[in-house]
């Protein structure tokens, strides 16, 4: 049993090691590499951006609109008893752009494009491409990593921004329809009490949720071991990492803010 | 063989060991630029770990590596990947990018590694193509073509920078008997036409009699006889005479001294 607890606390601290080890050495591939040797291909990094943002949006449109539409619902319910129903716009607003919808859209990322990743970086460990690339004097981490990891860098906050936006819109469509709200106020509360720092405290969490789907995505996938078992069990632990990683960033970042009165 | 035996590869007493287990036990081994050098033995004695020690995809834990007067085994970074792009290695089952066409997967050292504009690099591949009997088929997918044909295009790829070294994983094993033949031909031709130093490491004896200059047999993690096609056929040693005859009785026991008899009784 001991033992067992041992080499578990041992395990974990390997994989924190390296995962730190590879977040250097994604940094050191975008910043000092490219000065000594080739940097990362651009067509590569466009075509990641492609698979992460545009390929990604329709589902987070979806996720988000419908998380929009259960929320306004929801505090309409609570709202209308003290006659504050046109608080649902700033509510909406608010709470999607500060937390649901960084949140959700990370979520949703690393349950699409960090499992992706890890499944394909693990196949390719699996059948000898990463030992391929590495005997050619390609390294794996410049070659796979760095462009997934700009990818999600950039795309996971344009993400979110799409998520605030059809929240929004799906906090509006409840407003003037079920609530009985006029648009022009709807839209006219919804900015009144928004303010920037809502915005990016939320875009501030999506760019560290991305770089924890894109770390994970990747470490999983460089130490996949075994055959499609491996694989398999590779992208599930990614996926369930990043899970709880983003919630644990997500409490830690929202603690910061609250005390920094941000 | 090449007349001068210039070295551009040598061993010196050579380990690596994988926790408790020795796979490569104190081997010292030279070959010569421009020869087809076997490495044999059954599956389990060491023989794709020495490889993979020459390539410099593993460091040996004692010993020296010598690649072109360089020591791989003590090199840094930069020098041992100047040594890797000097070498080209095709692997067991051509380790091909999925994700890329052939093509691509053919012109990615060139991209790599070079400056060279698209149109040349265009003409290198139809080239190296065209030496492996693959023009044509620059736009399929590794899993549009059949298993002899990645191994094709692993060798076109492999011999893309013009190495001097190259490296064979089991380059035989999987194929029909004729695709094998034609693979074991590739090789031969380019070792003739390119000059390149061929290291294959195979356990198939029509392949080895069919392409080396010299074969080292490796039992256990060390050398048990290095000789010529000729000298293997007419050798006394016993582990050799039991690989290639395909015994399994001899001094090489898979199963451990396990009758098969008794198992089944």
């Amino acid at each position: 049993m001991i033992s067992r607890i041992g080499k578990g606390i041992i395990s974990f601290y390997n994989s924190i090691v390296g995962v730190i080890a590879l977040f250097l050495d994604i940094l050191y591939w975008i910043f000092i590499g490219p000065f000594k040797s080739k940097p990362a291909r651009r067509e590569s990094i466009f075509h990641q951006m492609v698979f992460v943002g545009l390929r990604s949006a329709l589902i987070v449109f979806f996720v988000t609109i419908f998380t929009g539409i259960v929320l306004a619902m929801q505090s309409a319910y609570q709202l209308e008893q003290m006659g504050a129903t046109i608080y649902v716009a700033s509510l909406v607003a608010v709470s999607l752009t500060r937390e649901l919808s960084p949140v959700l859209v990370g979520l949703v990322i690393a349950g699409r494009v960090g499992s992706a990743i890890t499944a394909e970086i693990g196949s390719m460990k699996v059948s000898e491409q990463i030992e391929a690339l590495d005997i050619m004097a390609i390294d794996p981490v410049r070659f796979l990593a760095v462009p997934k990891f700009i990818a999600l860098f950039f795309m996971q906050p344009c993400l979110t921004v799409l998520g605030n936006i059809s929240g929004m819109l799906g906090g509006y469509l409840v407003g003037i329809t079920s609530l009985g709200l006029r648009s022009s106020l709807y839209i006219q509360t919804t900015f009144k009490y928004l303010e920037l720092k809502d915005i990016y405290t939320g875009l501030s969490k999506s760019f560290v949720f991305g770089i924890i789907i894109a770390l994970i995505g990747c470490y999983q996938g460089f130490n996949t071991k075994g055959g499609a078992e491996g694989v398999g069990k590779a992208t599930t632990k990614s996926v369930v990492i990043s899970f709880i990683l983003i919630i644990l960033a997500d409490c830690v970042l929202t603690t910061m803010f609250y005390f920094s009165n941000v | 063989m090449s007349n001068n035996k210039e070295v551009i590869i040598s061993l010196k007493n050579v380990t690596k060991t994988f926790g408790s287990v020795t796979v490569i036990d104190n081997i010292s081994l030279d070959i010569y630029r421009g020869e087809t050098f076997v490495i044999m033995g059954c599956s389990g004695s060491g023989k794709s770990t020495l490889m993979r020690i020459m390539t410099g995809a593993l460091k040996p834990d004692a010993g020296e590596v010598i690649i072109k007067d360089k020591n791989i085994a003590t090199a840094k970074d930069s020098e041992l990947n100047k040594i890797k792009r000097a070498a080209g290695m095709l692997f067991q089952y051509s380790a091909l990018l999925d994700s890329l066409s052939v093509k691509d997967n053919v012109a990615l050292p060139i991209r790599e590694h070079t400056k060279l504009a698209e149109n040349i690099i265009s003409i290198i591949v139809k080239m190296k193509l065209s030496l492996v009997g693959l023009r044509g088929f620059q736009d399929y997918f590794p899993s549009e073509i059949s298993g002899g044909m990645r191994k094709r295009v692993g060798l076109a790829r492999a011999i893309v920078l013009d190495p001097d070294i190259v490296f064979y994983d089991e380059p035989t094993s999987g194929l029909d008997p004729v695709v094998g033949g034609v693979i074991d031909k590739l090789i031969k031709d380019l070792s003739k036409k390119l000059l390149i130093t061929s290291v294959v490491v195979t356990h198939d004896m029509q392949s080895v009699f069919n392409i080396a200059d010299r074969s080292a047999m490796i039992h256990k993690g060390k050398v048990v006889e290095i000789n010529s096609n000729q000298g293997l056929k007419e050798t006394k040693n016993p582990y050799v005479k039991q690989f290639i005859e395909g015994n399994p009785k001899g001094p090489m026991n898979v199963f451990s001294d396990v009758d098969i008899q008794d198992v089944i009784e």
